[in-house]
């Protein structure tokens, strides 16, 4: 390759990035819509599109809605919608900061739950659901609200125990992650033993699903998880420096210790804000940036939005199958998304490790 | 103009010292080799001078500024670093690497732009890495990654370039490279170098000035030649090392011997008979076994007169130039009647060392075990028509013995002192059980002290 060459495949890149989102994007739309299809209910797509432009400030004049039934606008509203809109920002915000994780700890190990959080929401969960039936706060359920408030102390606490001085090794993170990780569960499964009748509800929980969830549940995490990928995304450079190791980054002029502390901050909170919503869904934080690396390369500019919006189409689809794959078997019965994430991400992993693994250096 | 300027600084692990009061300065165009053992604290300083581990007293000014008080991003707009190694771990390819050198001129908001990419292709261009821009790192070899990083180094446009051992995992020509290169950019663009070297032959080739340090402290700091000598090194390294300035090359090149073994391994004493250089390598190896050597009678200048003498080995010598006298023959007789084996190199022989020859035989006569070293034959080295033949064949018949290379000498040597070792034990365990009476006999003999 001649030099001149080298230099346009450079900057060629900045926009095929640019296609790269953008085509991500339109497949985040589509498949939003067909999944609206998918359900008990057979509604056809020109009604879904229909319903949808309603909604739209300018379009609701044009669009015809003569022929849409009141219950069918409520079902694709304020059932499906919001079920299928929690699967964007959750898989989004599990993936996004699943590759702040893993960057940040240089370990490909690492995922959404290594500092804990995971383990902290589900012992919150756990005691409301066991000991704070029927209370509410401000409107939101009390699952959400305790799931979240434990996920933030154990981030809280792992990060605390690691502290030496103003430094966080990231070692001593992982480590503490792992501890307080496997304290927390013991918590868990305590409570589970006690539990009763409402072990269901707790293991319900710990696989992780959208049934049941409403507007206000969404518009509660949405603005920590929008907030926190944002910012988030402009430390992507700073994450490529992080790759070449602590010393390095700071060598290259990188405030190491400010940066990795915001960093995981953030996504400690989007991943909270994410957890309190969804329950563990678990894989995502893991696999979405493993196979988008695959893809489009370690660059963070490109992989942290590719990720984001790959984690969202992700859960969207594992949600839908999630809706109908039971349903020849009892037409009432859902399994909890987690269930799929792990049962078809798992499989797609190995087989696409399979594939590349040659090319693959981590 | 100063650019670096380190004063008294002290750093500590937990409660011990690694560095203590160094204090030096550095200006542009300057390479500053620092040298020392491992643990001499020569990481520590360079990791103190890049803010990585901060001193517990002095101060370090970059540009009459407190290093520590300034911004990582302006540090690294002025200050690079080469570390030893760098394990990537994501596989970027070397183009991206090098762009990680802008970083420091990029604010958080904004794109590399065309100016990023000249001076990116410019680092890559002269260390020859532009033409696999677009390979991952990590498929690269250690030379070419090497080379990439010392580009990264140089996108960032600094005035300071500090190398890690830059040179550790790197073969010859990889090296030479490299140094010329830095070497290159350190008079041209008058950048400031400090390496921390290992191998001193390398420092001496590149560096303009060098700094020595022994236990955290500067053992000796300035010119190369008054920096790398025998005296500096002994001291630091506890080497004895042979100095001199090399013929093609100009430069100061080190040849470090073989720690010497402790004088307690010490066997019997072996007088060479040697010259021309010949001798030379035996000496060492001798030395090295724990034999106790002598020489003579050589030439003062001769090769081997140089290195006994920078062996500390007793020798009999001869002015320069001139024939072996009947003084010095005497001499040196004496000093064969003390070794307990001697020793005749293929040294050549003209008529103003034939008196050699004729010492061996002395020494055969009066029993001493005499080998020669038969590596050339006397037919190419005889320079007297024959005498010197005439006389080793007459060295053979008198019972010296003949072998081919200095490991087979070495062999006979080593058996022959286990010979005398268990013939003395052997003595040693019979008179412990020989009779009383017999015992008596024995001091009949032995001690006439003892029977009066």
């Amino acid at each position: 390759m001649s030099s001149d060459e080298t230099e346009i495949t450079y900057f060629r890149r900045a926009s095929r990035w640019k296609y790269i989102v953008i085509l991500l994007i339109a497949a985040l739309v589509a498949i939003i819509i067909v999944s609206l299809n998918v359900g008990y209910a057979q509604i056809s797509f020109g009604k879904i599109l229909a319903i949808l432009g309603k909604q739209v400030p300018l379009l609701d004049s044009i669009v015809d809605s003569s022929l849409i039934l009141p219950s069918e606008a409520a079902i694709i509203l304020q059932i499906r919608l919001p079920r299928i809109i929690a699967g964007v920002v959750v898989g989004a915000a599990l993936a996004a900061s699943g590759v702040v994780y893993q960057g940040v700890f240089r370990n490909p190990m690492a995922d959404s739950y290594v500092l804990g959080v995971s383990a902290g929401a589900a012992c919150g969960a756990s005691f409301s659901i066991l000991f704070g039936a029927g209370f509410s706060f401000f409107g939101l359920r009390i699952v959400q609200v305790a799931a979240f408030v434990g996920a933030l102390f154990a981030m809280f606490l792992v990060y605390n125990i690691s502290r030496v001085g103003s430094r966080v090794p990231v070692t001593t993170l992982l480590l503490c992650g792992i501890a307080v990780n496997f304290f927390l569960y013991s918590i868990v499964a305590l409570l589970e033993v006690i539990a009763g009748d409402e072990l269901h509800a707790i293991v319900f929980w710990l696989i992780g699903g959208f049934s049941n969830v409403l507007w206000s549940d969404i518009w509660a995490v949405f603005p920590f998880i929008a907030v926190g990928i944002s910012i988030s995304y402009f430390y992507a450079r700073s994450l490529n420096l992080l790759a070449m190791g602590e010393e390095t980054a700071q060598h290259l002029g990188l405030n190491v210790e400010r940066v990795k502390q915001t960093l995981l901050v953030l996504a400690s909170l989007v991943t909270a804000a994410a957890v309190s919503l969804s329950g563990l869904v678990g894989f995502v934080g893991l696999m979405v940036p493993h196979v988008t690396r695959l893809v489009v390369g370690p660059d963070h500019r490109i992989l942290f939005p590719a990720s984001t919006m790959i984690g969202a189409i992700f859960l969207v689809i594992c949600d839908a199958l999630a809706r109908v794959v039971a349903t020849p078997f009892a037409s009432t019965l859902e399994l909890p998304v987690g269930i799929i994430t792990m049962l078809f991400g798992a499989p797609f992993f190995i087989l696409l490790f399979r594939k590349k693994k040659e090319s693959y250096a981590l | 103009m100063v650019l670096l300027n380190v004063d008294g600084i002290e750093c500590r692990y937990g409660s011990v010292k690694v560095l203590e009061s160094v204090s030096f300065s550095v200006k542009g165009g300057d390479f500053v080799g620092i040298l020392g053992p491992n643990g001499s604290g020569k990481t520590t300083l360079l990791k103190s001078i890049s803010r990585t581990l901060k001193p517990h007293k002095g101060t370090i000014l970059l540009n009459k500024d407190d290093i520590y008080s300034l911004k990582n991003v302006e540090v690294a707009k002025q200050l690079a670093v080469v570390p030893q190694e760098s394990n990537i771990g994501f596989s970027f390819s070397a183009l991206d690497v090098v762009m990680m050198g802008r970083n420091p001129h990029i604010t958080r908001f904004q794109m590399e732009g065309t100016k990023d990419l000249a001076v990116v292709r410019k680092a890559m261009t002269v260390t020859n890495t532009w033409q696999f821009a677009n390979r991952p790192i990590n498929e690269l070899s250690g030379g070419e990654k090497q080379r990439v990083i010392i580009a990264r180094a140089l996108a960032q446009e600094p005035s300071i370039l500090l190398l890690d051992e830059p040179l550790t995992h790197l073969d010859i020509i990889n090296q030479l490279e490299i140094m010329d290169l830095v070497k290159d950019l350190c008079t041209k663009e008058k950048l400031v170098v400090l390496a921390v070297f290992h191998d001193l032959n390398l420092a001496a080739r590149y560096c303009t000035s060098a700094m020595m340090l022994k236990e955290g402290k500067i053992f000796a700091a300035g010119d190369l030649s008054e920096v790398i000598t025998s005296e500096n090194i002994k001291g630091v390294f506890n080497v004895n090392a042979i100095v001199k300035k090399h013929l093609v090359s100009n430069s100061v090149f080190v040849i470090p011997l073989s720690p010497q073994k402790p004088p307690s391994a010490k066997r019997c004493a072996v007088h060479l008979i040697c010259g021309a250089g010949t001798g030379t390598a035996l000496m060492k190896i001798l030395l090295d076994e724990g034999y106790s050597v002598t020489a003579g009678v050589l030439n003062v200048l001769d090769t081997d007169f140089e290195t006994a003498q920078f062996l500390k080995i007793p020798v009999t010598t001869e002015a320069p130039f001139s024939p072996i006298t009947e003084k010095t023959h005497n001499d040196n007789l004496t000093m064969i009647s003390e070794a307990s084996t001697v020793v005749l190199t293929s040294v050549p022989f003209g008529d103003g060392n034939l008196r050699n020859l004729e010492a061996a035989i002395v020494a055969v006569k009066q029993g001493i075990p005499t080998f020669i070293i038969e590596e050339v034959p006397i037919e190419r080295r005889d320079f007297t028509g024959g005498k010197a033949k005439a006389l080793l064949t007459k060295l053979k018949n008198e019972g010296a013995e003949f072998v081919k290379s200095k490991n087979e000498l070495l062999s006979l040597l080593n058996v022959s002192v286990e010979k005398i070792k268990i013939a003395k034990e052997e003595r040693d365990r019979l008179l412990n059980h020989l009779k009383p009476g017999e015992i008596h006999k024995e001091t009949e003999i032995q001690g006439k002290d003892h029977r009066k």
